[in-house]
């Protein structure tokens, strides 16, 4: 009788749906391709998280200390499924290292990729050094300093460019990354903290901090920080003869083009479908949205489902999700997974 | 016509030279006009702490741009160039250059406070308009206002003698703001008041016009209120005027 959940990925929705089935009593078998646990938030090196507050570090620590710890759960790290036979009930998983695991479901927690800058050039990013990503500034922030990386000076100035790599047609990626604009709201903050002189302008189209992170982040940003919001959509980053960086754009408020120098340009990239998911679609036999994520089952009476049958996806592997809702997603399809031991239990009773 | 459409440029934008030579070449007039670029070129960053310094202005930065105000404005009704959203919005960013342009009608709102009372985020609308006008009163940009001169004279009074003179304060404020002496209203009251015949009063309205008496042991009274408000005035105008490192709000 198998009683084994394959979870692939050990980022927030993984640990989580490990961490659920090992509570039920059942045995899952954590692979992670990379050599830590704790996803995007740990190989990335975030700093605080939104919306709790805490250390990336501490709060994914705990996450993991509970799997680590957990005598219902075997880890794989620097480890892929590299083949998956049979069909639900009943998988055969075949491991980049050589073993094999038996186990009547698969959770698939395989996350996002962050969109890559480089693809959006006429923003500057890889022609100045002055121009970086959210995940850079995360970064600065969790070493406890901001800097310009030319010349290691305090920006005076920040802007934060939204919307890179979303909501954009011109290089088809026509999804909202659901988090960017609460991220940016809380680093300008961070941002402010570290540097108290410095001034900080997000460049939007709209602002999208929904739920409670609207008071929370946005109102907080503003109205506790002075970070200044301006409606306008960049059109391109230059350099000035003076070293500083040039952003060029409408406003669309003033309705005048604007030439505003600037000393440190911030990408909010995006959240991109996981780079992997065409080799993960073919090794698990499941199918991708038009977008390239994962794609859902019917959601009502088949949660966390995909396109086969025992196979169940969870957070941003199947569109940009909040860490906080990537841990509830993995958590419920722990259950479905365990649901699915329990009837092949009646079944062979 | 070396420009075309040329109406549709702003004045300030447009630079001629009377007499201009170059290479050799007479280009005076019209052959030299060059149009100025109309894009922003930065930001003034300290703009809208200055204006919260000022009385209503405190919530100038918390506003969104929803539009609230500037659809509940009476003077907006009257007056689309009235856009109380629009220079919460330059405020804020500092583009005090196109703040400048409005400068001759951002007074003209009248307080009724619709915008204040539907604001979602409590910025205070009919407040910044009120800083605003201070602001471009304090900078010189706006010459003084009538109520500025009232308020000058009326004070001044009571610095001098403890007391003001009704009688005393209108004249005065009708002659330096160029007024008649004798506007149909203050001739109206004149005559109604003379149906009474109040001779005590006249008497003694006559008698403080020359004399002008002071209120009871009114001594240096005087002296150190005056001192008291130019002080409270340089420390506002100070704060406004501070550093960027001591602030950084």
């Amino acid at each position: 009788m198998q009683k084994t959940v394959l979870v692939v990925g050990a980022g927030p929705a993984g640990l989580a749906a490990a961490a659920g089935v090992a509570a039920s009593g059942a045995q899952a078998v954590l692979v992670e391709k990379a050599a830590k646990l704790g996803g995007t938030p740990i190989l990335s090196g975030y700093a605080k998280l939104v919306p709790s507050g805490e250390w990336a570090r501490d709060a994914m620590g705990r996450m993991i200390k509970r799997v680590e710890e957990s005598k219902n759960v075997t880890i794989h790290k620097e480890t892929k499924v590299t083949k998956l036979a049979g069909e639900a009930g009943k998988f055969t998983a075949t491991l980049s290292n050589g073993t094999s695991v038996e186990c009547a479901s698969v959770i698939l927690a395989t996350g996002f990729t962050h969109f890559d800058s480089i693809n959006k050039p006429e923003w500057g990013f890889g022609t100045f050094e002055d121009v970086v990503t959210t995940t850079q500034v995360e970064q600065m922030v969790a070493a406890g300093k901001i800097a310009c990386p030319s010349d290691g000076r305090v920006p005076e100035r920040v802007a934060i460019l939204l919307c890179v790599g979303s909501r954009d047609r011109q290089i088809g990626r026509e999804w909202c990354s659901k988090i960017c604009c609460t991220v940016s709201t809380n680093l300008a903050m961070e941002i402010k903290e570290l540097s108290p002189t410095t001034d900080v302008f997000i460049y939007y189209m709209d602002i999208r901090t929904f739920g409670l992170y609207e008071d929370r982040f946005y109102w907080k940003s503003q109205e506790e920080f002075k970070t200044k919001f301006v409606k306008a959509r960049i059109a391109e980053v230059t350099r000035s003869p003076d070293g500083r960086l040039l952003v060029k754009g409408e406003d669309t408020l003033v309705k005048r083009p604007i030439v505003i120098p600037m000393d440190l340009v911030v990408h909010a990239v995006g959240m991109d479908p996981n780079e992997d998911n065409p080799e993960i679609a073919r090794v698990f036999g499941v199918g991708l949205e038009k977008h390239g994520f994962i794609d859902r089952a019917e959601h009502y009476t088949n949660t966390c489902g995909t396109t086969r049958r025992g196979i169940y996806a969870v957070g941003a592997a199947l569109a940009p999700e909040t860490i906080d809702d990537s841990i509830s997603q993995g958590t419920a399809a722990a259950l479905r997974a365990v649901a699915d031991l329990n009837a092949l239990v009646q079944k062979s009773a | 016509m070396a420009i075309h459409e040329k109406t549709l440029i702003d004045a300030e934008r447009l630079q001629t030279s009377d007499n201009l030579v170059l290479d050799g070449v007479d280009v005076s007039g019209h052959w030299n006009t060059m149009v100025l670029p109309r894009y922003l070129t930065d930001y003034d960053t300290d703009f809208a702490r200055q204006i919260r310094t000022f009385s209503g202005g405190e919530n100038v930065h918390r506003c969104w741009q929803c539009g609230s105000c500037t659809n509940s404005c009476t003077v907006y009704a009257q007056n689309t160039d009235f856009n109380p959203r629009y220079w919460i919005y330059l405020t804020n960013l500092g583009l005090k250059k196109e703040i400048l342009k409005d400068k001759d009608i951002i007074w003209t709102c009248v307080s009724c406070n619709r915008c204040t009372n539907i604001c979602p985020k409590d910025v205070k609308p009919e407040g910044v308009m009120k800083a605003l006008a201070h602001w471009l009163e304090e900078e010189g940009h706006t010459p003084e206002t009538k109520s500025s001169i009232f308020d000058n004279e009326f004070l001044g009074q009571v610095y001098a003698t403890g007391r003001i003179e009704d009688t005393r304060v209108l004249v005065n404020f009708l002659r330096k703001t160029n007024q008649s002496l004798t506007p149909p209203w203050l001739i109206e009251i004149g005559k109604r008041m003379t149906k009474y015949f109040p001779l005590t009063f006249l008497m003694h309205m006559g008698l403080h016009l020359v004399f002008k008496p002071r209120t009871k042991s009114w001594g240096r009274t005087g002296e150190v209120l005056r001192e008291y408000v130019h002080e409270q005035k340089e420390i506002a105008r100070k704060a406004r005027a501070m550093p960027k490192e001591a602030v950084h709000v």
